[in-house]
């Protein structure tokens, strides 16, 4: 009973500081200097540093200047004094993660980016990740693998390209204990109000991450982020009344759609392919509500229902497909869509038409020979 | 403990896994599937690693052909192992190809992977109709690139495929001749 004692006291004053923050009454610290070569510490940069180095030379790596320096000031803005130490790099990974390393290298992967909604989403993501930077958690947590031997798991929480054992939905990103997931979240929706976002959505984030994984197929509980870590409906409550505090601030959503745009046809294909149906069922289902980019999300939708094709899966790709086209600036991969539901029904017309457009939209496309076989026996 | 329990368990995994040599002539694979090698190749046997039979030529480091011989509907094409977690990947007998294609991509990017379908075509298979693709893997754990080549027929209702990659530069060149011939000579029995 003393430990329990202990521990809701030690709780209740991680809350109370964590409410002076997101209240303005905290602090950011100066900018870090480098530590000693040789401490602790210091042997860690390094390591990052070599990672950083090959992270930059990585295929993974994501790299469009413009993207690349829309997100870097965005942690700018959060990051304030410590904007010239953090470094950005975008990843090519369909999960949702984003990390920091202690030496000031961030990663976004492109899942993150594929599932918030606005700037201000993407902010309250960043500024977490900065909350733990500020308060050198890495630094804690590594004191503390090394004790548990622990290290390779300690590496896996900044997303090292070399060093991921398991990837998951949420792959680095709550490594660190609840105190720190609490302290970083508070960090978090104070810098986003700093910075002038509307800190309501840093609450959303988690909302619209628990719709997807409600669906997986062990109900989201295997996952950190719904077991071991502040349960995602406290976590949720405790960022929405962090942000009740002081309401107001931007969302920015029409910017940030204009900048991810030219990627969403191939971040919705690479969802798409990870196979895990209902998520992206979810995902999508939730983005169509909201997205003007209407056409992309009804095909990628289409083309999870068509490979699922688990009860009326094929009538509703079908009309996903159809309403993609009726919405202007459905992707080629539409038309080969609907082909293989009209072929596999039966209906040899309509099946050549959709392979037709898409074959005369697509020329290049690595399934090309493929689909034109399906064109000669149809005309058979 | 859990790190400490997974190196447990990797060290008892690799003192199972077991090589033998396969040697060139006629070899028949599960109940079904014959094929005819022109030379020798290892096949790595792992307790629990799923459905294919892996052979090497280099080491599974290296290269890795998949064979999948008489995979039922229903069933993975890869070792159960999320736990419930993730979504596992299973073979339906009315896919076609383009969806078996998508199968096989999303089985070997479960790791955090990159796959990229360089090309699709219909081609004879095991004396049926099936289909032949080639791709590209970025492998995650150490960002090797990867060139393959795949194979593939349903016949009654089952899967039969050859999956083979190795890296671009040196490897692949080296030994795609030899999985070319396996797949030509490939016969499935009815």
């Amino acid at each position: 009973m003393k430990r329990r004692a202990f521990l809701a006291a030690g709780c209740a004053g991680c809350a109370a500081i964590g409410l002076a923050r997101a209240q303005g009454t905290w602090e950011m610290p100066a900018r870090f200097a480098r530590p000693e070569a040789a401490s602790e510490e210091g042997g860690l940069w390094s390591l990052m540093d070599r990672e950083e180095t090959k992270l930059r030379r990585s295929p993974f790596a994501l790299r469009d200047a413009k993207l690349k320096a829309y997100v870097q000031d965005v942690a700018c803005r959060l990051a304030g004094a410590h904007c010239a130490d953090v470094r950005v790099h975008l990843v090519r990974t369909p999960l949702f993660n984003a990390s920091m390393a202690p030496n000031g290298m961030m990663q976004v992967w492109t899942g993150l980016m594929l599932r918030v909604d606005n700037e201000a989403q993407l902010a309250a993501v960043l500024g977490h990740e900065i909350g733990h930077y500020l308060q050198r958690h890495s630094v804690e947590r590594l004191r503390d693998a090394k004790s548990r031997s622990a290290f390779g798991q300690f590496i896996g929480m900044f997303g090292l390209v070399g060093a991921i054992g398991q990837v998951g939905m949420l792959a680095g990103m709550f490594a660190y204990g609840r105190e720190h997931e609490r302290e970083a979240d508070a960090i978090g929706v104070a810098l986003m109000r700093k910075a002038g976002y509307d800190a309501a959505e840093a609450s959303r984030v988690w909302q619209n991450l628990r719709l997807e994984q409600k669906e997986r197929p062990d109900g989201g509980y295997a996952n950190p982020l719904f077991a071991t870590h502040p349960p995602a409906e406290e976590r949720m409550q405790a960022l929405a009344e962090l942000a009740q505090a002081a309401p107001g601030g931007v969302a920015n959503e029409t910017a940030w759609r204009e900048h991810v745009k030219p990627y969403l046809h191939d971040w919705l294909a690479e969802e798409v392919k990870r196979g895990q149906h209902e998520e992206s069922i979810a995902l999508f289902t939730r983005q169509l509500a909201r997205s003007p980019e209407a056409a992309e999300y009804l095909w990628a939708r289409g083309e999870v229902l068509r490979l699922r094709a688990v009860g009326g899966d094929l009538d509703l790709a079908l009309a996903d497909y159809l309403n993609a086209v009726s919405a202007g600036g459905a992707p080629a991969e539409t038309h080969r869509g609907l082909g293989f539901i009209y072929r596999a029904r039966g209906n040899a017309a309509e099946a050549k038409a959709s392979f037709q457009r898409y074959l005369e939209a697509a020329p290049q496309a690595p399934d090309f020979a493929m689909i034109k076989s399906y064109l000669e026996e149809l005309r058979t | 403990m859990k790190p400490m329990r997974i190196a447990f368990l990797a060290a008892l995994l690799a003192s199972c896994a077991s090589v033998s040599k396969i040697e060139s002539g006629a070899q028949n694979i599960g109940e079904r599937m014959q094929v005819t090698l022109e030379g020798a190749w290892n096949h790595v046997s792992v307790p629990g690693m799923g459905p294919a039979q892996v052979w090497t030529m280099e080491g599974l480091p290296v290269d890795q052909l998949l064979v999948y011989a008489g995979i039922k509907n229903d069933e993975l094409v890869h070792a159960p192992q999320s736990g419930g977690a993730r979504k596992d990947f299973a073979f339906r007998s009315g896919m076609q190809p383009d969806e078996i294609v998508a199968m096989f991509e999303g089985t070997l990017t479960r790791d955090g992977s990159q796959f990229r379908l360089l090309k699709l075509e219909p081609a004879a298979f095991g004396g049926e109709k099936g289909f032949r693709f080639e791709y590209s893997i970025v492998r995650r754990r150490d960002n090797a690139v990867l060139s393959g080549v795949g194979f593939g027929a349903v016949s009654k209702g089952e899967l039969f495929a050859l999956l083979y990659h190795a890296p671009r530069l040196a490897f692949f060149p080296r030994h795609q001749p030899r999985v070319e011939q396996i797949a030509r000579s490939a016969k499935l029995k009815t």
